[in-house]
Parts: C-alpha cells; structure tokens; sequence
C-alpha cells in the first residue's frame, strides 16, 4: 500500500500542473458547496434563533400574512385588542399604532414610523429583548416624551440624537427619554422605528389604528389554538372573513425554515454544477495519465501485473487528486464562508455567523473522492484492459 | 519445459491476412539456453510474446510445464508471468519515476510480497547484477547497460524459472553487451531456461542451441 501511494504520489508529482489544475477544480467545487452550507446554517440560525427567543409570542395583523408579501389593509381597534386579552391563555396583549409621520430635527425631515405603544405591556413583551443604551423605556403617565430606536439616533439626521433632546413629530415638540440598543437583522426595524406612548398616539398625533397586537401566551403548546381562536374573534367584530392573521412564532420559524430549505437546494445545485466540471476535469487528467504510461501499464502487465492492480493504481491516483481537492476544498470553503459573513455585515449590517459542522466537512471529502474515483473509474477500467503487448509496442 | 503446437499469429491488415507465426512447433527443455535468431520481421518477437505469455495465439499452442496457456483468462496470463517468467526488454522498460532498487522490487509488489523482503531481496538482486552501489539512481541516471542490470535484476525478483530476453544487448554496445551475456549465462548456470531472440550472430552463438526464423517459420 505504501509503495502504491509513492508511486501514485510520483507519478503526479511528473505532473504537477496538471494535477494542481486538477486539484484546483475539485477544490473550488467543493469550497462552494462547503462555503454556502455554512453560510446556509448561519442564516439560519441567525434568524430562528433569534425568533426563538419570541417562541411564545403570537403577532396578529389584518391580513392574510405570507412572509415575502408587502403591505397590510385595514386595521385593528381598541374593542379588538380587549377581545384578544380576553381569551384563556393569553398572557399579555399588546397594540402597536403604526403610522408613517413626519419627523424634524434641527432642520432635518423625514418620515419615520411612529410606534405607539402601552409602555407596560411593551416591557412585559420585549423588555428581556429591547434594552435602552441610553436613557429610560417609556413610563405609563409619560407625556409629550419618546424613545428612538439606534438608527434613528445615530443615522438619519446630521446630528446625532441624544437623551432629552427634542423631535418635532407631526407638528408636536417630543422629548427623548431613551436611545435603544441596537438590534440589527430580523429587529432590524426597532432601529428605525420612534416609540411614544399610546396616549400620545392617539391624542396628539389622531393615530387610533391598530397595526399589530403581539400576544404573549402562558403556555406555547396552546399557541396554535389561541391563534386560531383570535382570529375568530377579530373577524367577528369585523364581520369579515379571513381579515385577521394571527401567526405563532413557531410556524414562523418553520416557514422561515422551509424558504432557507429551498435556498440552500438551490444555491447548493449551482454549487454543484462546477463539481460536475470538476469530475469532467479528473476524468479528463486521469485520461491523459493512462495514455501517456500506456507504455508503462504494458511493462507492469508484463512483469506480472494483474488487471485489477493496473485499475487500483490508476484509481488510487484518482482518488489521492481528489482528495487532496476536497482537503483544500474544504479550507477554501471555511474562509470562503467566513468572507460572505464578514460581506454581509458589512455591506447589510446583518450578523450571519459562518456555522462550519465538522461533518460537512467530512461530508466535502468524501462527495470530492467519490467523484474523484466515479470519474476515474472510465479511464482506470482501460488502462487495465490494456493487451500487455500492445500497450509494451506503444512509444 | 517449453512447447509450442502449431503456433500460429496472424494480424489483419486491412483485407489481408498476414502471417506473424506460420505453424511453430518447438521444444524447449528446462535449463536449457536457447537463442532465436533472425532478421527483423521474421516472428521471432511475436513467438517471444506468446511464449512469455504476453499475446494470445490466433491458433494452435503453447504449453508452459504441461498447461495450456490458451485457456487461461487475463488473470490466468498475469499469475504465469508472475511466476514463471522473467522478462528483458530491448529498450530496458524501466519505470523511470522510480530508482533501481524500487523497480527490481515492483514485480514483487504485484505479488503481493511483504515490503522489507522485497526490499531487502532487490538490493541483493542489484548487488548480484553488479549494481550495489546504485540502488537509488534513478533509470535517467544510469547509462543503457546499467538500466539493462536493473532490468536482469527486475526479471529475477520473483525468482522465474525461465528468463526471456528480447534483444537485450540490441541498445547497448558490444562490451555492455558481453557482460549482459555473462550474467544471462551465470542465470543459466544457476538452472533457469533462458531465451533470448537476437541478429547478432555472435551474441547467438554463445547460446546452447540456435533455432533460426525465416517468415513466421522456424528453419531448422
């Protein structure tokens, strides 16, 4: 075994361009497939992990949500928001009053979604999650005040918003009580959002609407039914059918699931593509190896060679350039991956952790060597089929 | 023992059938030193080949101590050069990405014979052939005669009862060639059945016995 290695390492080291062109492929092959399972896994992680944490927590909207669909139509009221406490099981209710509004700060404008929130309810349901960097949450009998969310503070206006200064929304002077941390990725919008109190909301800036109630469950093996049973109840107070929406977070995540399921199918087929060029190229090298030593196969046969030692060292050589593929593969994927993380964060500012398995790494070397030997098996199969005699004859 | 039945090769050449071998019937004893003589094209290569178990017969047979090598499958050849035949080559047919000592000891890999003794048996092969202080040269290190001793020493590793050289002094000059000669003689002494095919007159005349070839025919 060790002298059949030497001479497959021999015999490719006579070689070594093409062995590294060889190499190169399987490895760019198998560093795509490698590199885009990892990123797949992180993503994700990143964002049912993060839902995860809101496993117990129902988000109703008026719509028939889908994830990937835009926009919502109709809104919910204060009678639908008692009607949704009401219900066994739910712990907390909560209304956000979204409404796009005008927001100034010294000079600049922009419209900006303006939360109104019950401050106590807020706490109960994301407090654990949303923390202020800088100031304070809301307080119930707060009045004329707001929090804002990172980007708020720190991007849209030239100057950075800080703790007591004052927003004009819609008109009216606000005071800033709290900068929030930020959140980044699937809480992306908590960075770009203001929070005033649902007092204010309705008062000073007319907003009444409804745009989500979060439902807190006391326990998450009832959520599907609660879901179900506050749907009903929404569309009866609105004599509609199909109005409400109310999705757990647990089909959330396996919707997210199933759609991160089909990317990755996909991005892993395409991956695959240059693995199918990559055995093309170890088929074509190992070829090009039988016909060069044709002469050296007839000597081997004639000094006593059988067929199948012929076959094994041609596929032998196969599978040592291919496993060598998959190694640098492998290396190659694990930077790679690495590189489309740090990409992201930098170009979206979203945080997907590169996750690398080590049996994804396995799984790398073994698919590049049975590739390797699959291809090598056409070539390695005539060389051993070779008439010693013949194959001696050719110079 | 050798034996030849009506040993016929013929090859296809477009629509013409040519006859490489024409009905060879010959007897080649165990010990024996023989020396087949003839000019280029005359089936002395082609009878070498089928003795040496490398081609197949169109018809008739050869027969290595009582078995019909016809009826042998691919496997059934292989196992017989393996073990019965030793094989010299005009042009040497060293493996050249490996030094001597790893040539001489490839038949033995194919044996499947343990590493430290073939290892240990090809340096004392190599020593034998005069080539002890070389074992690790590589064959584009050597000159023809040298490669030639390795060659020797190769055709011995799995210790043949018969040793068949084509033309081996063919690519080596004449001193080169005489020595190449003694050691085939020192072989024939020690008991081995050596055929050799040559046109060098001189080189077959210092075989036991000659048979010429004339046109696929053995004269006499």
């Amino acid at each position: 075994m060790r002298d059949a290695f030497s001479l497959t390492y021999r015999n490719i080291k006579e070689r070594k361009a093409r062995a590294a062109l060889t190499i190169l492929g399987i490895m760019v092959g198998i560093g795509a497939v490698v590199a885009l399972i990892s990123i797949g896994f992180g993503m994700e992680e990143s964002i049912t992990g993060e839902l995860v944490e809101m496993a117990d927590v129902i988000m109703v909207t008026p719509m028939r949500m889908e994830l990937g669909s835009i926009g919502a139509f109709g809104s919910f009221t204060g009678r639908d928001l008692e009607a949704v406490d009401r219900i066994a099981g739910v712990k907390d209710a909560v209304a956000m009053r979204g409404k796009m509004e005008e927001v100034e700060y010294k000079g600049g404008k922009f419209m900006v979604q303006v939360i109104g929130t019950d401050p106590k309810d807020v706490g109960a349901l994301f407090g654990a999650m949303v923390k202020p960097e800088e100031g304070r949450y809301l307080k119930a009998n707060d009045h004329k005040t707001c929090t804002i969310g990172y980007s708020i503070a720190n991007d849209y206006f030239d100057d950075e918003i800080g703790v007591n200064d004052r927003i004009t929304i819609n008109g009216s002077k606000f005071r800033v009580v709290g900068v929030l941390e930020k959140q980044g990725g699937f809480r992306s919008e908590t960075d770009s959002a203001i929070y005033v109190t649902a007092r204010d909301s309705m008062s000073i800036l007319n907003n009444e609407d409804i745009s989500t109630i979060f439902v807190r469950v006391r326990n998450i093996a009832d959520a599907e039914e609660i879901a179900t049973e506050i749907e009903e109840r929404i569309d009866d107070n609105h004599k509609l059918d199909d109005f409400t929406s109310a999705m757990t977070m647990g089909s959330a995540i396996e919707q997210m699931e199933s759609i991160f399921g089909i990317v990755q199918v996909v991005l892993i087929a395409i991956a695959s593509i240059s693995l199918i060029v990559a055995a093309m190229g170890i088929m074509n090298t190992i070829l090009m190896s039988v016909m060069e030593r044709t002469h050296e196969i007839g000597v081997m046969k004639a000094i006593g060679a059988k067929n199948r030692n012929i076959l094994f060292l041609f596929l032998l050589e196969a599978g040592v350039v291919s496993a060598i593929g998959g190694v640098c593969g492998c290396i190659v994927g694990v930077i790679g991956a690495h590189a489309i993380s740090f990409g992201i964060q930098t170009l979206f500012d979203v945080e997907i952790a590169a996750i690398v398995k080590p049996e994804v790494l396995l799984g790398g070397v073994a698919v590049a060597m049975l590739v390797g030997i699959i291809s090598g098996l056409y070539p390695a199969r005539k060389a051993s089929k070779m008439s010693p005699v013949e194959a001696v004859r050719y110079e | 023992m050798i034996r030849t039945e009506n040993l016929t090769k013929v090859y296809q050449m477009g629509d013409a059938e040519v006859y490489a071998l024409h009905d060879v019937n010959l007897d080649i004893q165990d010990g024996e030193f023989i020396a087949i003589i003839g000019p280029s094209g005359s089936g002395k290569s082609t009878l070498l080949n089928l003795i040496g178990c490398l081609d197949k017969p169109t018809s008739g047979a050869v027969f290595i101590d009582g078995i019909n090598t016809g009826k042998l499958n691919e496997n059934g050849l292989a196992e017989i050069r393996r073990r019965k035949i030793g094989f010299i080559f005009q042009q040497f047919n060293l493996v050249h990405t490996l030094n001597a000592l790893e040539n001489v000891a490839l038949p033995m890999f194919f044996a499947g014979v343990k590493r430290e003794t073939r290892l240990k048996r090809a340096e004392e092969l190599l020593a034998k052939v005069g080539l002890g202080d070389r074992i690790y040269h590589k064959p584009s290190e050597m000159s023809g005669g040298q490669q030639q001793r390795v060659a020797i020493a190769r055709a011995l590793s799995n210790d043949p009862e018969v040793v068949i050289g084509d033309e081996p002094t063919g690519n080596v000059d004449t001193e080169t060639g005489n020595t190449i000669m003694g050691l085939l003689e020192g072989l024939n002494k020690e008991g081995r059945t050596i055929i050799v095919v040559t046109h060098d007159a001189e080189i077959a005349a210092r075989a036991g016995r000659t048979k010429r070839m004339r046109d696929g025919k053995v004269l006499d």
